[in-house]
């Protein structure tokens, strides 16, 4: 117990050290877990390992924990943002593209700026954000309508907007994600892959707006690769990077996933090739957008098994040898490790049940079992389902425990082979810009639970019984890929999770439930009962000395301390 | 402006189609309104399309509008064709009015007899105010139902239970058991409809186990009744068609 207090007295000085507020320079965004008061970028910091060295909350008296504040978002859509935190100022995006600043210790109101978005725009699965980038004095944003947005972190006035694509075109662009900072650049993704795209990864000169470079992430003519694809069918190939990815700075590289080849769940178009670089991580040179390596999960997949998950730095031996490795949670059920300096394939092993692969080769190639196509009439003995055993859902990695948080999806789902349209085939079929997620009309249970209906997605077939789905964080030993432990819930799950050095593990459910668990047995030491759906990740802070944890659950921030 | 006038010819066209179902309309429904409405139309996220009450209107026109445009907050639009919204128009108002048109063989009124004496239907089931909610209300039923699907339900109740009337049996630590209807769940507690109606509540700690492999409360009715007595039954339900 000594030694907590000594080391929470000494965090606390940390942070008080480092309390300089604006700017937000590079050296910090380089150290950020030097600041565990503060949340200066989407996974907390460059490994992505959303984990704080912050203890205050701790297995010891997390079951004290209650609720501080409520921010009232009064939206229909998901939230589905990470708030950051600098020096006592939290900034959040609200959907569809409001950033908010408010007071981290209240939840009041500093400023708020509000973007507007065409009455149309093209994003598949709601009207969605995750959260911001911030460098300077300078928040970033991407909107729906595809525009990337620099705004005063100190008045919320907006300094330039710059735009990516053309929102409409080839039937439909978007952008969710959150930008990530890499020196003087704004690295940016886009969406899209349910529609005839061509997928791209932008970088932007951070202090102009400027366009520095962009990764095509489907071969060009003439680039390596470009025959993975049948005919033209490069050319709406979709292959989308709408996540946010890791960076490197030792190598100076980025990591970015990318998601399912374009249509979805039909390659009759696309051929018998392995449709590069979908469903793969991309390492790119950070000043160049080079490609440096690649590694492709599901080769020419027909799940829409998108492999924009948030890559996992970690530094550790592996086989007597000390390694730069990236664990990987792919949306195809499989826990992979990879060596991030060359992409080398190290092992990959099941986390949820899964029918469609036999094993791998020495490459990492998976040996595909037959029948685990979609079809016309919809194939319901597909595992993992359509939404994945993971999904974009942040994962989280705690340097004590040495072990991976992965909220995962283990259920069945039926998957039907979709027809080809190209562009707006009928120009009076709307586009899927007239889509609006539900929202909160949950249904009859309210809670978009385990029941009928719960849960993300659209136009999929009815979901199976309730029994045969269910969500579970499980802690995997990311160098062996031994799950140490499950925590199963009753949803597959929409949201991440975090870790602290006070050992817990946060998170939260479909029906909205909050929970922080214990980092090394799984335990559940704490619950608030939300009641509402919780499509985001936890995030911690500090706020004049003391320890908060915040989750958007509906359309709330949620915002939880000791006293 | 190339949209404005291709909108306006969609309301043209839409105007002059009118609805069609086709052996190819259930796979369309599957694909793309299952997810929400059930996989037969029974609801869940989605309302319960078999009511034939629709919020938004039920004309043909305001079918096809709703189908075409989604709504706002709430439900998506679909892409697809015109004369797909039309399939979907004509399936989703036949989920509404299965037994019209429809004719029982039995005798409505000795059906009404048996369904409030003898078979105890109404312990379960209301029609309007009177009766219990374990089941669905049947006020309507005979608009919505075949005359095949309410003999089977009467003969085989577990053919085809609405997903929230199904059974659950809540088994307790102190060894009580507890058979409801699921009205809600979580990772912390589950609330029940008990079979005598009754709302309960249970924290998980509580609980040994949720058990789930007995779909139907119903009883098997084709063991109760005589064959002239489920024809009855049938013909009395079959005439209860809501207050259209």
């Amino acid at each position: 117990m000594k030694n907590r207090r000594a080391c929470v007295l000494a965090i606390t000085a940390s942070v008080l050290l480092h309390a300089q507020g604006l700017p937000v320079t590079n050296d910090r965004l380089l150290h950020a877990d030097k600041e565990p008061g503060n949340w200066l970028m989407y996974s907390g910091t460059y490994n992505s390992w959303r984990f704080s060295s912050l203890d205050q909350i701790n297995q010891g008296n997390v079951k004290n924990l209650h609720v501080k504040w409520l921010f009232q978002g009064r939206h229909n859509e998901k939230f589905e943002t990470t708030p950051l935190v600098v020096d006592g100022i939290m900034y959040l995006t609200r959907p569809e593209n409001d950033i908010y600043a408010l007071d981290a210790e209240t939840g009041r109101v500093v400023w708020v700026y509000s973007y507007r978005n065409p009455e149309r725009t093209y994003n598949c699965c709601g009207r969605v954000n995750r959260g911001l980038a911030i460098l300077g004095k300078t928040l970033y944003m991407n909107t729906l309508d595809m525009h990337l947005v620099a705004v005063d972190a100190k008045s919320g006035r907006e300094l330039w907007k710059t735009g990516i694509h053309d929102y409409a075109a080839d039937d439909g662009y978007a952008a969710t994600g959150a930008p990530l900072i890499v020196k003087d650049k704004v690295i940016v993704g886009m969406a899209g892959g349910e529609h005839p795209v061509s997928g791209f990864l932008d970088a932007y000169d951070a202090r102009t707006g400027k366009l520095a470079w962009r990764f095509h992430t489907i071969p060009q003519p003439g680039e390596a690769n470009f025959g993975t694809w049948a005919g033209d069918s490069w050319k709406t190939g979709g292959v989308t990077t709408w996540n946010t990815g890791s960076y490197d700075p030792d190598t100076n590289t980025v990591f970015w996933g990318t998601s399912n080849p374009w249509p979805d769940y039909n390659r009759d178009e696309r051929g018998p090739g392995d449709n590069l670089y979908s469903c793969s991580v991309v390492a790119l040179d950070a000043d160049t957008g080079k490609l440096k390596w690649h590694f492709q999960f599901t080769p020419s997949d027909t799940h829409d098994w998108d492999s924009t998950q948030v890559p996992v730095l970690i530094d550790a031996e592996l086989r007597g040898r000390p390694r730069k490795l990236m664990a990987w949670a792919n949306r195809n059920g499989f826990f992979y490790l990879l060596d991030r300096l060359n992409g080398e394939f190290q092992f990959a092993k099941p986390f949820v049940r899964q029918t469609w692969n036999k094993g791998f080769d020495d490459k990492g190639r998976p040996d595909i079992i037959p029948g685990n196509d979609p079809t016309p009439e919809g194939n319901d003995k597909i595992q993992p389902g359509v939404d994945g055993g993971a999904n974009w859902m942040p994962n989280s990695y705690s340097p004590i425990t040495r072990l991976m948080y992965v909220f995962a999806r283990d259920e069945r789902r039926m998957f039907t082979k979709n027809t080809i349209r190209h562009g707006n085939d009928d120009d009076t079929v709307p586009g899927p810009g007239a889509v609006r997620a539900p929202g909160n009309t949950n249904g009859m249970f309210g809670n978009g639970g385990n029941l009928p209906g719960g849960g993300g997605g659209r136009g999929r077939p009815a979901r199976f019984a309730p029994e045969e789905s269910w969500g579970k964080v499980i802690a995997v030993d990311p160098l062996t890929g031994t799950i140490r432990w499950e925590y199963r819930v009753l949803t597959p799950p929409w949201g991440g999770v975090t870790s602290t050095a006070g050992n817990l593990v946060f998170g939260g459910t479909q029906e909205g439930v909050i929970f922080a668990l214990d980092a090394r047995t799984g335990e559940r030491l704490w619950y608030f009962a939300g009641n509402d759906r919780v499509y985001a990740s936890p995030m911690t802070y500090l706020a004049n000395g003391k320890q908060y944890m915040s989750l958007a659950v509906g359309d709330v921030i949620a915002t939880f301390g000791l006293d | 402006m190339r949209k404005l006038i291709g909108f306006s010819c969609a309301i043209a066209l839409a105007a002059a189609q009118t609805p069609a179902d086709g052996p190819s309309t259930a796979p369309l429904f599957s694909k793309n309104c299952a997810y929400c409405h059930g996989s037969r139309g029974e609801g869940g996220r989605g309302a319960d399309l078999t009511t034939g009450i629709y919020n938004h209107g039920g004309s043909d026109a305001d079918l096809f509008k709703t189908i075409r445009n989604g709504i706002p907050g709430a439900m998506p639009a679909v892409a697809i064709t015109d004369t797909e919204v039309w399939k979907l128009v004509a399936f989703v108002r036949k989920l509404g009015s299965a037994g019209i048109g429809e004719k029982a063989v039995g005798d409505a009124g000795a059906g009404k007899a048996i369904f409030e004496g003898k078979g105890h239907c109404a312990t379960c089931h209301s029609i309007g105010l009177i009766g219990g909610t374990v089941g669905p209300d049947l006020a309507d039923v005979g608009r919505r139902r075949s005359l095949a699907y309410l003999t089977e339900s009467l003969v085989r109740p577990e053919a085809d239970v609405p997903i929230r009337y199904r059974a659950v049996e809540v088994v307790l630590k102190n060894g009580g058991t507890v058979t409801g209807i699921r009205l809600n769940e979580d990772d912390i507690s589950i609330q029940l409809r008990d079979t005598s109606d009754n709302l309960r509540s249970f924290t998980k700690e509580n609980i040994q186990d949720i058990r789930h492999d007995k779909p139907a409360l119903m009883p098997v009715y084709g063991a109760i009744l005589s064959g002239k007595e489920l024809d009855d039954v049938v013909a009395y339900l079959n005439s209860l068609r809501g207050e259209q």
